[in-house]
């Protein structure tokens, strides 16, 4: 990690000479500007975040109800469905990628921020793991609202969810990862430049630049992609341990 | 059709768990403004039966009336009734302000007329300078008081507590027992405690409601069940230590009293009449240990084997083996100086004595003159 | 409306949206999929259909069966020592203090990087030329070693790249399980006298076995999908000693335009991912009280 940000701040000349050259100086800001040189590279940054920011939302709220209701409600089927639902983590990308891009090019969502957010939010792992932390905590709190009066949906907003805080985190912060991250899917749904994300986009870069570019170059598109994840992961490292932990609900 | 009556009302209530029963037709009654126990070993579906009352659960058949309007249709949260949770369930992310409120938000209840019955309360509990507080960051007894707190300020009709002790270190619980026996003092409703412990259901309740085996076994005041147990089942369960059972035979009767031979072939004359009792028939006896003695230096009595000793300091229980093998607990004042393996004579009051028939029932010795 | 008509209703609102997206994104295709996977079907909306023909082309094609053999091979390099060095990691970082709490962070790091980053950084290690390995061999007078164009260690590089890639998210989940296990337990252990080795064997892992249960499933299925490494690494090369299942699919579906044998590959690759899950968890679970 570090290495790759000390690349990132090397001429690519310099490291074509020598590539154990990066612990030394001098250090240039040049690949940086080249990153921000190409004219849609601020776009494409947009786009991932609001991609991912989309699909993290999405993938909580969704995930947030779905696991309430498996884990507290009953109703004919739940554990079928469940076990439907964790099915999906068996499924490998590949086997719906393609007819997935054909239902989405009959629906004419390609090009679209929905159509690059929507297959983010099929993941079970989120029903999952907001199932198991709902089954967590007391049951003896959903008696104690209902007995207060609360409506199942007050039960869940006011009593329940503030207490999956962490796990919100958790979830969030690996969605937001994996939507940013994320590179075949918005390959092949995205084709127009516009809706590149970031990561589609410093690809394609990568391959008009080919001659250009060098391990510096690389090295700080490698870096520059990172920064926004990187600051979201540490922003909520706290959190993630402690839903990791479980001891958030005592 | 009933007649819209104060309290509560229990008809046939009937629930089960698959195949398994765990309430069978049960029926009871509670006086508005009754302190009532619930009392019985774990599995015996006491606190079921709460959690029906409350709409925790749903059941299989039967009917729940409070204050003349049937309220098994009803949600838990429509039936005008609190309940304090075993773990107190309060809500960890609210303030104890909040917590006592979210019940009142969710009624609907003004402004104004929350923060006033929140002030009452904190007033009552003593809870007035924790209220910004978040439970985590509170006591035991003080989650209590406020779980207690939250039940306060709906003003219900009727109060449930799961085991309301339990959590509880021995020190707090005498001072929570206390602080019980004031609430209902204070609050204008009937309460329903869930325990298995006996000496609180004893020092606690106007009536204990004594559950085994899916069925209320008896209803009576704390002296009713430790005096007149309705059968074997909660002579043995009521009284520390229990009632001990001995094996005989009906001998006959004398002055309509019945004759009851031990199986060490002692004879021992009791006050039970001796109405529906027939000579030969196999019976239990049961002695409290505070009916039997040691005999007085010099004096005669049944010959027995001291086993352990359980010394008390104003009194002490000496568990001993009749001939026979029956166990036998006996209650002497004091420190006392015998000791386990000593030989006993012990001194039985059989005018005290209880008679159980093989079916369970109780024939009890008549008030003594 | 009676209530419990309006608790299932209730259940159902909670559920239904999920289930809906379940069902369009996830459902829809798989099933289209397999209807793909009966014809002979390209990109650009040819269709024939053939019955099972692209699964018995399947089962005789020499490339799929290397790929398998080479997919089964980096899931078995991988897998094992993941969970173990993911178990070895969490004992020694389920410590309160500062220092612990760095290290966690640090090795959850690596899960931010995207793979063309992972790849990016390790093919800049493993390369022959001017690669770190190579630089230090060269330090010490010895040769470069052509790490991913030698057939017999592309595997091995790959799957310490997955290694190395990989690692945060079991050691999250793991450390998550120890901290759910009940400290009274070890103090009882304690006055029992019980040494570490006896602790951990009798008490810390059949603690924790649904936790690494859930690792091993999630990663043996991960693994079985690897694609990126293989692909932005080698490529799949040399001579498709490292091509995986999907990288084989994907070749088959972009290169090759076969839609219809490309989903029947990814069919069968489904099929046998989820019997190894259900195995996997028939296996831990089998002595155990079936839960309510």
């Amino acid at each position: 990690m570090a290495w790759t940000v000390l690349l990132s701040f090397k001429s690519n000349a310099a490291l074509m000479a020598d590539s154990g050259a990066a612990f030394a100086p001098p250090w240039t800001l040049e690949n940086y500007a080249a990153i921000l040189q190409g004219s849609l590279t601020l776009q494409w940054l947009a786009n991932s975040l609001i991609v991912a920011t989309g699909a993290t939302i999405g993938v909580l709220v969704l995930s947030s109800l779905a696991g309430y209701g498996f884990a507290r409600l009953e109703f004919p089927f739940r554990r079928s469905l469940f076990v439907i639902v964790l099915l999906g983590l068996a499924v490998p990308e590949q086997a719906v990628i393609l007819p997935r891009h054909q239902l989405f090019a009959w629906a004419g969502l390609h090009n679209s921020y929905p159509g690059l957010i929507l297959p983010s939010l099929t993941g079970s792992f989120g029903v999952f793991f907001m199932t198991q932390y709902f089954r967590a905590i007391p049951k003896e709190l959903d008696e104690a609202a209902l007995l207060d009066g609360a409506s199942r949906f007050t039960l869940f907003w006011k009593v329940l969810l503030p207490l999956t805080w962490p796990a919100q985190a958790t979830l969030g912060v690996f969605t937001f990862l994996a939507a940013w991250n994320d590179y075949w899917w918005p390959l092949i749904s995205a084709t127009t430049s516009d809706y590149f994300t970031l990561t589609v986009g410093l690809a394609s870069a990568q391959m008009n630049y080919a001659q250009t570019s060098g391990l510096g170059f690389l090295m700080a598109q490698a870096v520059f992609a990172s920064i926004p994840i990187l600051v979201v992961y540490i922003a909520f490292q706290k959190q993630i341990v402690r839903a990791m932990a479980g001891t958030a609900v005592r | 059709m009933r007649l819209p009556l104060p309290g509560l009302d229990l008809i046939d209530v009937c629930k089960s768990y698959g195949d398994v029963p765990v309430l069978e037709r049960v029926s009871l009654s509670v006086a508005p403004r009754e302190f009532i126990a619930f009392l019985g070993p774990s599995g015996s579906g006491k606190s079921t039966l709460l959690r029906i009352i409350a709409g925790l659960e749903t059941a299989d058949s039967g009917e729940v009336w409070l204050d003349g309007e049937r309220i098994d249709p009803l949600a838990p949260g429509a039936r005008g009734i609190a309940m304090v949770f075993q773990h107190y369930a309060l809500y960890p992310h609210m303030t104890v302000r909040e917590n006592m409120a979210f019940g009142l938000v969710n009624a609907k209840v003004p402004k104004d007329e929350i923060t006033r019955r929140i002030a009452q309360a904190a007033d009552i509990l003593e809870i007035g300078a924790q209220l910004d507080k978040k439970p985590g960051q509170m006591s035991g007894g003080q989650r209590q008081r406020v779980a207690i707190g939250r039940a306060i300020v709906k003003q219900p009709r009727l109060f449930l507590l799961d085991e309301p002790l339990s959590n509880l270190d021995a020190a707090l619980r005498g001072r929570t027992r206390v602080e019980l026996a004031q609430l209902r003092q204070r609050v204008d409703a009937a309460l329903i405690m869930v325990t298995h412990d006996q000496a609180e259901a004893m020092t606690l309740a106007d009536r204990i409601v004594i559950l085994d085996n899916c069925c209320i076994q008896q209803v009576g005041t704390p002296a009713e069940v430790y005096a007149r147990p309705a059968n074997a089942f909660v002579a043995r369960f009521v009284g520390s230590p229990p009632m001990a059972m001995l094996p005989g035979v009906i001998a006959g009767a004398e002055g309509g009293r019945v004759q009851v031979r031990l199986a060490e072939g002692m004879m021992l004359a009791t006050a039970v009449p001796a109405g529906g009792l027939v000579a030969g028939t196999e019976i239990e006896v049961g002695l409290r240990p505070e009916h039997v003695r040691l005999a007085a230096p010099g004096t005669s009595g049944a010959a027995a084997e001291v086993e352990l000793v359980e010394r008390l300091g104003d009194r002490t229980f000496i568990y001993a083996r009749l001939a026979g093998g029956a166990e036998i607990i006996a209650l002497e004042p004091g420190f006392g100086t015998v000791r386990p393996g000593d030989a006993a004579a012990l001194v039985i009051d059989g005018e005290a004595a209880h008679i159980f028939t093989a079916g369970g029932a109780a024939h009890h010795p008549e008030p003594r003159g | 409306m009676n209530a419990a008509l309006r608790d299932r209703l209730v259940g159902y609102a909670f559920v239904g949206p999920f289930l809906l997206v379940y069902a369009a994104v996830m459902v829809v295709p798989l099933i289209m999929g397999l209807v793909i996977s009966l014809h002979r079907a390209d990109l650009f909306g040819r269709r024939e259909w053939v019955g099972l023909a692209n699964y018995s082309e399947a089962l005789g094609d020499p490339v799929l069966h290397q790929a398998l053999g080479n997919t089964a091979m980096l899931a078995l390099l991988i897998v094992p020592p993941l969970t173990g060095l993911a178990l070895l990691l969490a004992l020694a970082l389920n410590r309160p203090g500062r220092f612990a709490a760095v290290l966690r962070g640090v090795f959850f790091s690596s899960l931010v990087l995207s793979v063309t980053i992972v790849t990016l950084i390790w093919r800049f290690i493993l390369t022959p030329d001017a690669g770190l390995i190579a630089e230090g061999l060269a330090a010490t007078g010895r040769a470069p070693i052509p790490f991913l164009s030698d057939p017999d260690l592309v595997i091995p590089a790959i799957a310490v790249t997955t290694l190395w890639w990989s690692l945060g998210f079991p050691v999250m989940l793991i450390l998550a399980g120890l901290q759910q296990v009940p400290g009274d337990i070890y103090e009882a252990a304690a006055l029992d006298v019980a040494n570490r080795w006896t602790v951990l064997r009798r008490i810390t892992l059949p603690a924790i076995r649904r936790t690494l249960l859930l690792v091993v499933m999630l990663q043996t299925a991960a693994q079985l999908q690897l694609f990126g490494q293989a692909q932005l690494l080698t490529g799949g090369g040399p001579g498709g000693a490292s091509r995986t299942i999907v990288l084989y699919i994907f070749e088959v579906s972009f290169g090759r335009w076969e839609l219809g044998y490309a989903t029947a590959i990814a069919e069968l690759l489904f099929g046998m991912i989820l019997a190894l899950t259900l195995v996997q968890y028939w296996l831990v679970t089998r002595h155990e009280e079936p839960r309510a």
